[in-house]
């Protein structure tokens, strides 16, 4: 039995380099946790994390937004299934629930034939590169959401509620 | 040994010549001030570590006043000891020349040594080295009193650890421990060049090394930081102690900075609980999921209809191929020719269950055996048995219409995430939840802080109470309350430091860890035994020097808290402290006055005193025992801030001390008011002593004219 899942997390998705800055003041690379996160003045932990909240809030928002081909893309070199990796860092939980949710959704929202593939007219590779470009157009809207807040008014984030509130409010959409 | 005599010449008060003959045991010498008393003090103390400067200082002005211009005289402190049956004198003196009136130069100044042995043969020896050989300059340190105000000696924080290890039996294992360092080097040397020698751990080696290093260098930095809070923690302590010494309600004090403390640490307590990480629990607690469900049904029923679109192909796919169709009907014996479910739905084990109770558990009807329902059942059954089996057995021979299974995986993950839904929905109230829990925590913390601020009107109004003036007293204010806040904030530095070098230290023993393993697997083992036995060794030195150190401290603190107590008999006293503390690079002891583990900062000048004679005591039994050999000790004015009892159980317990003492002290003389005529009092009779001296000025003397000043030793 194939397993589509297990095929995608073995990759990295990327984003554009024209939000490059975002990860740079928003998060941490290599992680940095508790007291070291707030020292740098970051509110994700890790890059990873920023990527998996502008996904979901591309995706509440409906933001499909893919990158345009003109815009370089870049990446932080982390594969999918070690995201949240527990041997990491021990405070914090495992990842894996979050990982098969967004490949539930990109599974919903990406256009696969899935009968073709099973068929095996569709190569696999093939497949699972329209998921991860559905990911990167999810993340890409999220990404313009969060630098338009940010240039509507640059300390919104100082809130500890601020990135929280932006996913609850989505709720009416 | 025993000081017989003290000869002085021409030294200040002292005109001419002036002998103290001194007895074995104890010797008083009485003076009122500004007699003599101090001078007598003073000039052993020069003989023992005078040094080379303003000699013209010390010249006896009435003798100068005597001389002719020109003429010279000579400046002389002698004394005569007995060790072991053998006399010695030592005599410091210098030339002074009269160069005009009042005014003199002087000769650097000398040290004789005489060495008489047993038969009366004399020896000129070096008089420096003859007094430091019979009366150690560690000891001649804590064997002189110089009275309260000079009570300092303790203060020096090295002094006591020289003195410490000079006495005890840790001095021996010096040598030892360098030694053995020196080895232990030698042989982590050996091993590291051995381990080096493996070229593939040649990078990580160097790594490690670097690493030890670092944190090493780091470990050092945050003990110098440990080191220098706990100075300034005790610092603020001697502050407040001193600034609480000024309030009248002293009580009401202390139960205030009790309250206050328990409120500080229950806002911090309670600040500890506000989880306001709600960016981090968007990921640990799920919350990004909140509006998830739309998408896990979406995905659901795509699932699902690729699921039928699947068996519908299969279906058709298989009336194709010409399969029998009667077999394929047994297995889709549905209404209206509808697709069937997969093989495997309900699964194996619901299938037999429902068998065994005869009912369909789906349908919630009964499937008595032998009815059609059962007999569907059945055949599912059996269907699905057979497909696990015969998939293997009979290898298509002709190619299938599906090359690949995705469909299974991916009802498995619709199914299981299927029950997950009821979480997501509880997302919402669960951040409620916090939110109202973080809430009422912040209304706690701000309840808090107003009875905070109240109890510090109140602490202010305490401290308002107080002895001191009121312009001294808003500065007093002032500085309390800072010291307070920095006192808490440095309680909390030495927190997180003993935490950092902790962590510090682990991490530390870890990389060391890592490094003896690379070493255990590419170094010749006999190195690494040969290392391993001189490490050990080197540790047993190390904490045997250590224990004996310790051991000695011990015996230290105690005997000075018997005399402590013996001093204040019936009084409060607390207890004396020693505490050894290793710096970067050298160990220190330090004493302090300790009450219920408390120190205790500002002990009156009587306990103080008492407190630093019970350490001398205790430091001359402790050479008594060590050295078996007394050593004399000399008390300038010590009980002069002692009531009458207090100087009672100080005289009789420096009586029956076994060493030479020689007290100086102006108890015991009376001036007639009318006549200004001194006299001893009868008193004096019962004290219990070896020999007396009395020095007083020669009378008529002129208070404003040193030409005049001779004091006379009066033999009791």
């Amino acid at each position: 039995m194939k397993n589509l899942f297990e095929k995608w997390k073995t990759r990295i998705p990327k984003y554009s380099e024209t939000h490059k800055d975002l990860f740079t003041s928003l998060s941490q690379k290599f992680g940095a946790e508790g007291e070291k996160k707030i020292n740098l003045g970051k509110h994700f932990s890790t890059n990873y994390e920023l990527y998996t909240y502008a996904f979901f809030l591309g995706l509440y928002n409906n933001e499909f937004a893919p990158i345009p081909d003109g815009e370089k893309k870049t990446d932080f070199s982390h594969h999918i299934q070690h995201w949240g990796s527990k041997t990491t860092v021990s405070t914090r939980k495992d990842f894996t629930n979050l990982q098969e949710n967004i490949f539930i959704a990109l599974i919903a929202k990406t256009d696969i034939d899935l009968v073709a593939l099973e068929k095996g007219e569709l190569d696999e590779d093939d497949a699972v590169k329209l998921l991860i470009k559905t990911m990167e157009s999810y993340t890409n809207g999220g990404l313009i959401l969060i630098k338009e807040k940010l240039e509507e008014n640059p300390n919104y984030f100082l809130q500890p509620t601020s990135f929280l509130n932006m996913i609850l409010e989505t709720e009416k959409v | 040994m025993i000081i017989r005599k003290i000869q002085i010449d021409n030294y200040l008060c002292y005109y001419d010549t002036n002998t103290f003959e001194l007895s074995e045991g104890l010797n008083i010498i009485l003076g009122e001030n500004g007699e003599g008393k101090t001078k007598f003090f003073e000039s052993v103390d020069w003989l023992f570590n005078g040094e080379n400067r303003e000699l013209d200082m010390l010249v006896s002005a009435k003798k100068l006043n005597e001389t002719e211009i020109g003429d010279s005289f000579r400046v002389r402190v002698s004394m005569t000891v007995e060790q072991y049956g053998e006399k010695s004198i030592i005599t410091k003196s210098f030339l002074a020349k009269k160069e005009k009136a009042n005014e003199c130069s002087t000769s650097s100044f000398m040290i004789e040594g005489i060495s008489e042995n047993s038969s009366g043969e004399r020896t000129q020896v070096d008089g420096q080295a003859l007094l430091d050989r019979i009366f150690p300059f560690q000891i001649r340190k804590y064997s002189m009193f110089k009275g309260e105000a000079e009570l300092n000696i303790f203060e020096s924080d090295s002094a006591l650890a020289n003195l410490i290890n000079l006495f005890s039996e840790a001095k021996h294992y010096d040598k030892y421990s360098e030694k053995g360092a020196f080895l232990r080097e030698k042989a982590e040397k050996a091993v590291e060049d051995s381990s080096k020698l493996d070229r593939k751990n040649e990078a990580l080696y160097k790594k490690l090394e670097g690493d030890i290093i670092y944190l090493e260098r780091e470990k050092a930095k945050y003990l110098v930081h440990l080191n220098s809070t706990e100075e300034e923690i005790r610092k603020i302590e001697g502050n407040l102690q001193l600034a609480e010494s000024h309030v009248s309600n002293a009580d009401a004090l202390e139960t205030l900075n009790k309250r206050i403390k328990d409120i500080e640490e229950r806002i911090s307590y309670l600040t500890g609980r506000i989880d306001e990480n709600y960016t981090t629990s968007l990921f640990d607690e799920n919350w990004i999921l909140v509006n998830f469900e739309s998408f896990h049904k979406e995905f659901a029923e795509k699932v699902s209809a690729h699921s039928k679109t699947r068996r519908e192909l299969q279906s058709q796919f298989d009336e194709q191929k010409g399969i029998i169709k009667g077999e394929k009907k047994a297995k889709a014996e549905l209404l209206n020719n509808a697709i069937p479910l997969p093989n495997n739905i309900p699964s194996k084990a619901i299938m037999e269950e429902m068998l065994n109770d005869e009912i369909c558990k789906v349908c919630n009807r009964e499937a008595k055996k032998g009815s059609d329902a059962y007999e569907f059942m059945m055949k599912r059954l059996k269907t699905y048995l057979e497909s696990q089996v015969t998939e293997d057995n009979k290898p298509d021979k002709d190619e299938p219409l599906f090359k690949y299974d995705y469909t299974n995986r991916l009802d498995n993950l619709s199914i299981s995430h299927e029950d997950n839904l009821k979480n997501l929905r509880l997302i919402r109230t669960k951040i409620k939840e916090l939110f109202e829990f973080n809430d009422d925590r912040k209304k706690d913390i701000e309840e808090l802080n107003e009875q905070l601020e109240k109890e510090k009107t109140e602490r202010e109004k305490i401290l308002g109470n107080s002895s001191i003036g009121a312009e001294k007293l808003s500065d007093v204010l002032k500085n309390y309350n800072a010291w307070q806040r920095d006192l808490k904030n440095r309680n909390q530095d030495q927190v997180d430091y003993t935490t950092k070098l902790k962590s510090l230290e682990s991490e530390l023993k870890a990389k060391k860890e890592e490094k003896d393993k690379i070493d255990t697997s590419s170094a010749n083992s006999f190195l690494i035994k040969t290392r391993n036995i001189l490490r050990d060794i080197e540790t047993i030195f190390i904490d045997t020097k250590e224990k004996k150190f310790d051991e000695f401290i011990e015996k230290l603190q105690t005997k000075s808290n018997n005399f402590f107590k013996t001093i204040n008999i019936d009084a409060f006293t607390g207890t004396i402290v020693f505490t050894r503390r290793n710096k970067v690079n050298r160990t220190i002891v330090e004493v302090e006055l300790q009450e219920d583990g408390r120190t205790f900062y500002k002990p009156n000048q009587s306990l103080l005193t008492s407190m630093h004679i019970s350490i001398l005591f205790a430091i001359s039994e402790l050479a008594s025992e060590i050295k078996e050999e007394n050593f004399p000790m000399i008390f300038d004015a010590p009980t002069s801030s002692f009531g009458e009892n207090k100087t009672a159980q100080f005289l009789n317990l420096i009586f029956e001390t076994e060493n030479q003492k020689i007290l100086l002290i102006k108890d015991f003389l009376h001036t007639d008011k009318a006549t200004k005529t001194l006299s001893i009092k009868k008193e004096f009779e019962n004290v219990r002593r070896d020999k007396a001296f009395w020095v007083k000025l020669e009378r008529p003397f002129d208070p404003n004219n040193l030409k005049t000043i001779n004091s006379q030793v009066i033999t009791l």
